[in-house]
């Protein structure tokens, strides 16, 4: 078993990041598209609380809890968009909203 | 706060009331038509008190209220009161209360801004005959042009904003003249006060001629006097008929009044210069005014040039320059507000039910309404100088003056003489609407239907009716307010020219 | 009993109540009357006009009470001061309203209130059944009015007011039928009403000068101010001088008195402005003979009386108008050649009504002739004589055309064809002594004593008026002699025209009688006029002259040594003042027998010459029509006014109303040449100018921006991912730079 270096942390979090950007721009879904967000935020969030491990700093998971709180409130504001717009459009692709369409 | 301010700003109470009510419900309407009401009958009153406080026998400024405003031009806030403005501000007092009672059932729309309108007409007008400051003076004589504008252009008849307009740019031509000479003497005497000035006219005397003129046309065009006069007609012809009263009662009368208050005092040796010529421009003002009444085909029209005519009188009386000579024309001012505002608003109670003002659609209509009828004959004959009424006192007067007149040259009897046709070509042309409009068959019948005065009409007409008769039988408390004051200014002009031509 | 005796020896403080009758009058009737009568016609009728009757009444006994209490303290004048009128102390003019009482006033007094009360009550009669019966008495009641107004005023200006008040209540009377229309459609009450307003104004025009210029020269308005020092001046010799004028007292005096002629020549219908008078016919009857007869129109006389002082010091002072007449001589001829002047016209009518106008003016000549001449008491007592007989005969006049109306009224029944029936015109007329006893007998008397028959009225005033002629101006005397020749003659035409003959007209055979109201007032009138004249019978002899020239006061000594206390009594000549401390009435016996000659042979010759046998019927023509007289008819003033004056006059107002100052000053002048030109310039400003040019700029600016913007909006899809995509490479654009950076 080899020793489970920083790397492999730096590893999964680039994974997990590559897997969430790739999800908002590529579905449709705004949910799926939120859930891809928070799949980022929580990459960010693992790298934190490593490097926080792998350096003896607590700084790094204190900046996690603050993640974690503006994750919170993005979710509550984000999703209640999410139901205005299904209320108003009967629909939550985010193709069909484009009225900035310049 | 003095009483003079209180008089000019409380009709400001009243808008502000106004302004908090909604329109368009009929309860709230009504409403407005009471505020303004009752703020134009306590601002009455008010006046009513300034009179009782005002003392006879003094010449000079009483109840004088004094502040700084612009200290760095010498511009003050400065009111006063004189046995010139006394008579004048009981005229805007009362002329305001009648003409908005006059409007109750005249106005149908925007009423809150009529209204509106009417009490900050009535504030302008008393600042006009109460500021001693020039520059005030100014303020206010420009601020009365606003509120008639829009009385004119919002509520008159069918071609109101030629109207409104004509009347707006005409009279404010004449003004910006006047304005140059204010700054001209303000800044040369450092003071804008009247009193400093007429104290340090000796300042500006080499140019006296040419200020004199500057405040002359302003005030001519006011007035107005022959050939100024074009505006009238539009103005009085499209205005509604508490405009109608307004314009006759008071503001024709800020020309006449500004001649006496600033004109004189302040350039004695140009006015006894331009007597003549002004006293001749009065004449043909009187004679033509007449005549071209005549054969107007409407009657607003008619009365309208009609005032041409009178105020020619008054203007004469004026330029007599003796104390018999101006305060028949203070006091005629007072009497042509009364005998034509009260035309004016027979005119208007006629027109609420005929809409319209053409003499070819009356007739005969003393048949159908004859207690208006014997209330219109009274103001026709005041108008046209019976004895017994008001018009015959300020007309005796003037006459009485113009004859004296030693401004008018060795012989002011030929003056008189002319001015005197007057009395003649007034009996022809206000007889002949007279007859074409109350005598004759009732022939129309459209006319047969009309109704009777009203109470409300019938108690204006009888204010009207109680100073035409009183001014006509005991007028001599009239004269007693003003009589010292009109002294000190004649003997004020009689120093300050030695010798007359 | 000392109430009673108070009443009688001092009832001066009652004085003003002289003035309010009427005005109570006036107000009862105007206010409450018209609802009066409406509810009920036949009481109302009789509440409203007794009531206006009385107040007359009322103020006959209150003048009647004033001449006994001048007599109680020797004709010893009053002035009753009521208040202020006028007072404008610092140019010394003040005019109270106040009463004078003298004999001169009282008279006139007596006349007013005395006439008009039988005037009134015959009115009651006469308007029954008019709708607007109250009304009528409210002007009748307001005419009084004025009129006393004007005979008590203690100052000219007071006078004045009277004077106006009795022109509007003219106007209002001779337009009380105002919407009566004549062929043509035209409401000719109205303007006969209007007419004789604004010829008065002409009149009225000279007053307002006189009194101006009067006061200037004395200070003040008042009668006694002024006369008093009138002569003070005069006697000084000094110059009258204010302002910058200065003239001799003679001169202005003359203009004054000058001015006082033109406006008694409005009031009192004398050439050049008599031609209201024949017109003011159109108002009623009782109209005709109160103003038009008796009272208003001898007002000019009473101004004149009044003024005789003025008068008498121009006449000394030699002062001439223009170097060619003196004033007083002026007033003379004008007097004179309006009597001959109307005296002519007067042949040439064919309406009742209107040979009486031109009669009166005629006779209204006279007395102006008269004071003018110096004669104050002749004047004044041809002012009321003919007050009797001109005002009986304009009501018996009413009287027969009340009769012929009935009469028509009976033979038209139902249908009402309109056969030009005129109930005026004399031509209708014939044999109604038959019809109307009463009134014939009246009508005889009014003629007689207007043609001057012995002992009626007339003779005694007119011939003692011509015997001052015959001794002060013979060539007036001319004139005025001649004038009364006619005065016969177109009298006797017109008794004869009405009264004689055969009926001409099926109305005047079937007139009768009518109703004592109206005929009761007019025996009244009849025995004034029969007897007036011994109000100023003349002493024939010398002797009796002397001997009653020093009566103790109290004794009335006939009008002569009544209006004597009134009437100043001195003489001025150049040198001052010269005391005549007493009259006798002047009567030329031969004057008399001959003027009392010509005018029966003018009767008879009317009578029994001219119109003996004609006219039969009643379109014949009168014998005069083709003789040149008939041109005075045409000729004189009123078709020059009615054709010339006024249409000029209309002309010229139209032209200046239409033509010169709306087409030129309004239209062109602020039109076109002021707005105009700015509104052309203010539009191409703003349409070429503006558009164009600045707008040009700012314009291009804009569009520029448009162009580009449309370009780069293309980048905007509005899809999210595109946005969300942006950012990525943005970050990793970001994290490039900072690698390559450190690096």
């Amino acid at each position: 078993m080899p020793d489970v270096t920083i790397d492999w942390y730096v590893a999964l979090s680039i994974i997990l990041f590559a897997i969430g950007a790739l999800g908002v721009l590529l579905r449709r879904n705004a949910i799926i598209i939120f859930m891809s967000v928070e799949m980022m935020l929580n990459s960010a969030n693992l790298l934190f609380v490593a490097f926080s491990r792998h350096l003896g700093d607590l700084n790094g998971q204190v900046l996690v809890f603050f993640v974690i709180t503006v994750a919170a409130a993005e979710v509550a504001v984000g999703l209640a968009l999410i139901v205005t717009i299904f209320r108003t459009k009967q629909s939550i692709n985010i193709d069909e909203i484009n009225l900035l369409k310049g | 706060m003095g009483i003079l301010t209180i008089v000019t700003f409380l009709p400001l109470i009243g808008v502000a009331l106004i302004l908090l009510l909604n329109q368009g419900e009929n309860e709230s309407e009504d409403k407005i038509r009471w505020l303004a009401l009752g703020t134009s009958a306590v601002t009455f009153v008010v006046s009513l008190i300034v009179l009782a406080k005002f003392k006879t026998g003094v010449g000079g400024l009483q109840m004088v209220e004094q502040a700084d405003w612009i200290p760095s031009w010498g511009i003050q806030y400065y009111l006063g009161i004189d046995g010139l403005s006394i008579l004048m501000i009981l005229l805007t007092a009362f002329i305001s209360l009648v003409s908005i009672a006059a409007s109750w059932t005249a106005i149908g729309h925007q009423i809150k801004q009529y209204y509106i309108f009417m009490l900050l007409m009535e504030i302008g007008m008393m600042g006009v005959f109460l500021a001693q400051d020039l520059f005030l003076f100014y303020v206010f004589w420009e601020f009365t042009l606003i509120p008639m504008y829009f009385l004119i252009g919002i509520w008159g008849g069918k071609e109101r904003i030629y109207a409104s307009i004509k009347f707006f740019l005409y009279t404010m031509a004449g003004s910006l003249l006047m304005l140059l000479a204010i700054l001209y003497m303000g800044i040369k005497g450092g003071t804008f006060a009247l009193p400093d000035l007429i104290a340090g006219r000796a300042a500006f005397a080499d140019v006296q001629n040419i200020l004199f003129l500057g405040f002359a046309i302003a005030f001519a065009i006011k007035v107005p006097i022959f050939p100024f006069h074009s505006w009238l007609p539009d103005a009085h012809t499209q205005a509604p008929t508490a405009g109608s009263i307004v314009l006759a009662g008071v503001l024709l009368k800020m020309g006449t009044y500004g001649f006496i208050r600033f004109n004189l005092p302040l350039f004695p040796e140009a006015s006894v210069h331009y007597a003549p010529a002004i006293a001749v421009l009065a004449i043909i003002g009187i004679i033509y005014g007449a005549l071209v009444s005549l054969p107007q085909k409407d009657v607003k029209k008619l009365v309208a040039y009609s005032s041409v005519s009178h105020l020619g009188f008054v203007m004469l009386g004026i330029f007599s320059l003796n104390e018999a000579g101006i305060q028949g024309a203070i006091l005629q001012g007072v009497n042509h507000g009364l005998s034509t505002g009260a035309l004016f608003f027979l005119v208007g109670v006629l027109y609420e039910q005929r809409h319209t003002r053409l003499f070819s659609e009356y007739g005969g209509v003393w048949k159908a309404m004859p207690v208006f009828s014997v209330l219109a004959l009274i103001v026709t004959l005041s108008s046209m100088g019976l004895p017994g009424l008001n018009g015959f006192v300020g007309e005796f007067t003037i006459l009485l003056g113009s004859m004296g007149a030693a401004s008018l040259g060795p012989n002011p009897w030929i003056y008189t003489a002319f001015a005197t046709t007057g009395v003649i070509l007034a009996a022809v042309y206000l007889l002949w609407m007279f007859q074409r409009v109350f005598m004759g068959p009732l022939d129309n019948p459209k006319n047969k239907a009309l109704r009777d005065i009203n109470t409300r009409e019938l108690t204006i007409m009888l204010a009207f009716l109680l100073f035409i008769f009183w001014i006509g039988i005991a007028p001599s408390g009239y004269f007693a307010l003003m009589d010292s004051s009109v002294a000190e200014l004649v003997s004020n002009i009689g120093t300050a020219v030695v010798a007359l031509p | 009993m000392r109430v009673i005796t108070y009443f009688f020896m001092n009832a001066f403080n009652l004085a003003p109540l002289i003035l309010i009758f009427p005005l109570i009058g006036v107000l009862a009737n105007g206010l409450v009357g018209r609802r009066f009568v409406e509810t009920d016609r036949k009481t109302g009728e009789v509440w409203s006009g007794w009531f206006g009757s009385l107040m007359a009444i009322s103020s006959f006994v209150i003048a009647a009470l004033l001449f006994f209490s001048l007599r109680s303290q020797e004709f010893h004048a009053e002035v009753i001061y009521l208040f202020d009128w006028f007072n404008v102390p610092s140019a010394g003019f003040r005019i109270p309203w106040a009463l004078q009482v003298d004999t001169l006033s009282v008279t006139m007094m007596l006349v007013v209130t005395g006439v008009g009360s039988l005037i009134h009550i015959y009115a009651i009669g006469y308007m029954h059944g008019d709708p607007d019966f109250s009304r009528f008495f409210t002007y009748l009641n307001l005419f009084l009015f004025f009129m006393l107004i004007l005979v008590t005023g203690s100052s000219y200006l007071m006078l004045f007011v009277g004077w106006e008040g009795v022109g509007l209540c003219s106007y209002l009377l001779i337009g009380f039928w105002f919407d009566r229309v004549d062929e043509t459609g035209h409401p000719m009450n109205a303007t006969a009403g209007r007419k004789a307003f604004v010829a008065n104004r002409v009149g009225d025009l000279a007053m307002i000068l006189a009194m101006t210029l009067t006061f200037w020269t004395f200070g003040s308005l008042e009668f006694n101010t002024v006369f008093q020092s009138a002569v003070e001046l005069f006697e000084k010799g000094h110059m009258v001088e204010f302002g910058l004028f200065s003239a001799s007292l003679g001169s202005v005096l003359t203009a004054v008195t000058a001015l006082f002629l033109m406006g008694a020549a409005g009031k009192s219908a004398q050439i050049p402005l008599y031609v209201w008078l024949p017109d003011a016919m159109a108002g009623p009857t009782p109209v005709s003979a109160l103003i038009h007869a008796a009272t208003m129109v001898t007002s000019g006389i009473y101004l004149i009386v009044r003024s005789n002082v003025l008068f008498e010091i121009v006449r000394a002072s030699g002062s001439l108008i223009l170097g060619v007449i003196s004033a007083p001589d002026l007033v003379a001829y004008t007097g004179a050649a309006t009597a001959l002047l109307a005296g002519m016209i007067a042949f040439t009518q064919f309406d009742i009504k209107k040979v009486l106008a031109y009669s009166t003016v005629s006779q209204l000549g006279f007395m102006i002739a008269a004071a003018g001449m110096g004669a104050y008491v002749a004047a004044m007592f041809h002012l009321i004589t003919h007050a009797f007989f001109k005002a009986l005969l304009f009501l018996s006049a009413g009287s027969v055309i009340h009769g012929m109306e009935h009469g028509h009224h009976e033979i038209a029944h139902g249908d009402h064809h309109d056969d030009g029936f005129d109930p005026q015109d004399m031509r209708m007329m014939g044999g109604l002594r038959h019809k109307m006893p009463t009134t014939y007998v009246v009508y005889m008397i009014g003629a007689l004593a207007l043609s001057g028959i012995v002992p009626l009225a007339g003779f005694w005033s007119k011939d003692e008026l011509l015997s001052h002629g015959s001794d002060n101006n013979f060539a007036v005397y001319l004139m005025l002699a001649l004038a009364a020749f006619f005065t016969a003659f177109y009298m006797g035409r017109q008794l004869k025209m009405v009264f004689f003959g055969e009926p001409r007209h099926a109305a005047a055979e079937h007139a009768h009688e009518s109703a004592p109201l109206m005929t009761r007032p007019l025996i009244v009138l009849a025995a004034l006029a029969a007897l007036g004249g011994f109000l100023n019978l003349p002493y024939f002899t010398e002797g009796m002259a002397a001997a009653n020239q020093h009566k103790p006061g109290g004794i009335f000594l006939g009008l002569e040594g009544w209006l004597e206390h009134s009437i100043q009594s001195f003489e001025l000549t150049a040198e001052g003042v010269l005391h005549m401390p007493h009259t006798s009435v002047v009567m030329s016996r031969s004057v008399a027998g001959l003027s009392t000659l010509l005018a029966l042979a003018a009767l008879a010759w009317a009578f029994y010459g001219v119109y003996g046998k004609k006219p039969k019927t009643a379109d014949e023509r009168d014998p005069l029509q083709s003789t040149p007289i008939w041109w005075f008819a045409i000729l004189p003033l009123n078709t020059f006014y009615m054709k010339g004056v006024i249409p000029l006059f209309n002309r010229l107002a139209h032209w200046l109303g239409y033509a010169l100052d709306w087409d030129f000053w309004h239209d062109f002048v602020h039109n076109r040449l002021i707005r105009d030109p700015f509104v052309g310039f203010a539009n191409f400003a703003a349409d070429i100018l503006d558009t164009q040019g600045v707008d040009g700029l700012v314009n291009g600016a804009g569009k520029t921006v448009r162009r580009l913007a449309s370009v780069i909006r293309l980048s905007q899809t509005g899809y999210a991912r595109n946005y969300a995509l942006s950012i990525l490479l943005g970050a990793v654009a970001l994290v490039a730079y900072f690698l390559l950076m450190v690096n």
